[in-house]
């Protein structure tokens, strides 16, 4: 049986979450950016800017060129992410299977199995369209197709607004005639070598067989070769964390590039997640960091955390190699997320003979200092990484 | 009005896409989407687009359609929702401009059995709709057209007699018995052809807003039997064609109405095999 995949994209999301708390802006050029930064770059604009010839990613000096009087609002990824959480909330009504991006307005949906509950995959994503707007006041372009490429494409045809069905079998008549560019998975690179064979349309490329295909793209050919058909066996997986992770998240005033600043802020990180764990009488086997950069991009690591904690201290010690493991870029960090995985109880026989060694030492201050918090305030005690502005971790 | 020596039936379902048809038995085990279209036509000669109604048609996709239908075939289209549900002042104009380069193909192929404008329940007789219903009307003159009204203010003589008068079908829906929905009515207003369309009877889920609640109805024999003798004695005298097209589509219902109601309406009960009925008398 055919598959049913909705793609639901929300054109320029940032853009679109910003002006329905400002909706005065409607309508006119907007770029969000962080302003502090020397170097920022455009995190998302509204139509009428990328009608200005203003892109995601130009810095930010050289859109302000384009248009001096131009709107600048900072980026808000707490508050894309609750939009973002409100939107699949709906959908969840709908399959469990959804994909998405933490906050990009893209959610994936497969609605093969729900067809006799919910009936056709059509009419489940126009009312996801109006629940959209009804609930979140957003409008989202929508398609159905077989697969997650072909939907992608399809909502991507009709950007910024409307939407596109591909019936099953369709999917190579709809790709035939579009350029390769709008073909996802062809990468830069990908492309130029296409184009430096003559060919830019996916008609073109399909008139080269799986051997040809080798030659320039040797073990990319196969998945090439199936792209420009419009095959694309991936399954809707959910990319989000499940429900056994705590994480906490730290966003930059300014864009920063400090070591310092990092470390300092990722602390009170730390101490929110270790907190959450005791009082919940739980260790973390495992943490991510996932670093947001100036342009957008993310850049991720994990590492073990071996014996499971909830040791703020111990915590903190992991995760400086870990930072630094994640930050592979030159670019600005905007945000920074950790997230404790391998979420389990805690070993509950003590150790007989156990001495008091620095853990336990350090174990006990920490519970100390929970108990003060909770009698007078979480700013009643700190540590002196979080007090001042002097480098806290040399 | 003269009646017509012979009228053509077409019996249909309201759209073939359906996966939960396969698990009904209606289509073979393992019937992929792309060839239910190709096994519809094996049972049926018409269908109603429902897609058209959630996006604008586009002409390349309409063609390669008509080419895989045999030659008798016939669609009933839906008109997009722009027109009927989400109507923007001043720009429904250009969606019916779009609406009719997207069905080009139905009207070169000889496919088009006629355009259905299916209106919301909120679509009462007031002068802005009536408006705005004749200017509708005016901009997809030359194009074989059918009005389904959801909301009853609409049955009115001045009503039938304006539509007779533009030479567009009245179609009759056969709905639960609920207040405020059009009734059942057996009016014809185009001799060319009368359009009845089966929703089905499920008071309980009709206003239930969830489509697989709504049309989930399965006609017994007796409720299709009465509908034979209307459309034996009241509509088919006075038409040249008619379309049955049946919206239960819930757990295949659909298919095995249609199939049965042909059977009632060549010879009761001569059938043995299902789904092996000609669509057309």
């Amino acid at each position: 049986m055919d598959r049913a995949i909705i793609h639901l994209n929300i054109a320029d999301f940032a853009v679109a979450v910003e002006t329905n708390r400002q909706p005065a802006l409607k309508g006119y050029p907007l770029v969000i950016a962080p302003q502090g930064a020397p170097r920022a770059v455009v995190y998302d604009m509204s139509n009428e800017a990328y009608r200005q010839g203003i892109r995601k990613g130009m810095p930010l000096t050289r859109a302000r060129r384009l248009n001096q009087k131009i709107k600048i609002l900072p980026p808000s990824f707490n508050r894309y992410e609750r939009v973002m959480k409100d939107l699949i909330k709906e959908t969840m009504t709908f399959t469990p299977l959804i994909e998405s991006g933490t906050s990009d307005g893209h959610i994936f949906l497969d609605v093969t199995g729900s067809g006799r509950l919910f009936g056709p995959s059509v009419d489940v994503a126009f009312k996801l369209k109006k629940a959209f707007k009804k609930t979140c006041n957003l409008d989202p372009i929508w398609s159905v197709a077989t697969n997650k490429l072909v939907a992608k494409v399809a909502t991507r045809m009709v950007k910024p607004a409307g939407e596109y069905i591909v019936g099953p079998g369709e999917e190579k008549a709809f790709l035939g005639p579009l350029p390769l560019l709008l073909i996802p998975g062809l990468g830069k690179t990908a492309l130029t070598r296409l184009k430096d064979f003559n060919l830019f349309w996916v008609f073109q490329a399909r008139a080269l067989t799986l051997e040809q295909l080798h030659v320039p793209f040797d073990h990319r050919a196969p998945v090439i070769y199936d792209r420009i058909r419009g095959i694309d066996p991936t399954p809707v997986t959910a990319r989000c964390e499940s429900h056994s992770t705590i994480r906490a998240d730290h966003e930059f005033a300014d864009d920063t590039n400090t070591a310092n600043l990092l470390k300092k802020a990722l602390y009170p990180m730390i101490e929110s997640i270790c907190h959450t764990l005791r009082s919940r009488n739980l260790t973390g086997a495992a943490a991510q960091m996932i670093l947001t950069y100036s342009d957008g991009l993310q850049t991720a690591a994990t590492v073990k955390l071996a014996p499971a904690t909830a040791n703020d201290m111990a915590m903190f010690k992991k995760c400086i190699p870990l930072l630094n493991k994640a930050w592979t870029r030159r670019i600005r960090i905007r945000h920074m997320r950790l997230i404790c995985k391998k979420i389990s109880s805690p070993q509950v026989q003590a150790d007989l003979f156990a001495s008091r060694t620095k853990e336990t030492k350090q174990a006990d201050l920490i519970r100390s200092m929970d108990r003060i918090r909770e009698k007078f305030g979480r700013q009643s005690i700190r540590t002196g990484l979080t007090l001042t502005n002097t480098p806290p971790y040399q | 009005m003269t009646a017509p020596s012979a009228c053509q039936l077409f019996v249909g379902t309201s759209g073939y896409s359906y996966g939960e048809w396969i698990d009904a038995g209606f289509y073979p085990d393992g019937t992929h989407s792309s060839n239910m279209l190709e096994a519809y036509t094996q049972i049926f000669h018409t269908t109603e687009l429902n897609y058209t109604w959630y996006q604008m048609p586009k002409a390349p996709a309409i063609e390669r359609m008509c080419a895989k239908v045999p030659k008798h075939f016939k669609f009933a289209a839906k008109l997009t929702r722009t027109m009927t549900h989400e109507i923007k002042t001043g720009e429904w104009q250009k969606q019916v401009l779009l609406y009719r380069q997207g069905i080009a193909p139905l009207l070169r192929w000889e496919k088009l059995l006629c355009i259905l404008i299916q209106l919301p329940p909120y679509f009462r007789r007031t002068v802005h709709f009536r408006q705005y219903l004749a200017r509708l009307l005016d901009a997809l003159s030359g194009l074989p057209v059918a009005v389904e009204f959801r909301h009853d203010s609409w049955a009115k003589d001045t009503v039938f007699s304006e539509l007779e008068r533009r030479h567009v079908t009245l179609v009759s829906v056969d709905v639960p018995a609920l207040p405020g929905l059009f009734p059942r009515l057996d009016v014809i207003t185009n001799p060319e052809l009368f359009y009845i369309r089966f929703h089905g009877r499920n008071a309980k889920g009709w206003r239930s807003g969830i489509m697989q609640k709504q049309f989930d109805y399965d006609y017994a024999d007796q409720a299709l039997k009465e509908w034979v003798t209307t459309l034996q004695t009241a509509m088919m005298p006075q038409a040249r064609s008619g379309a049955a097209f049946f919206n239960n589509h819930v757990r295949g219902q659909a298919p095995k109405n249609a199939v049965r109601l042909m059977d009632l309406l060549l010879t009761e009960g001569s059938r043995q095999k299902s789904w092996t009925a000609p669509s057309s008398i």
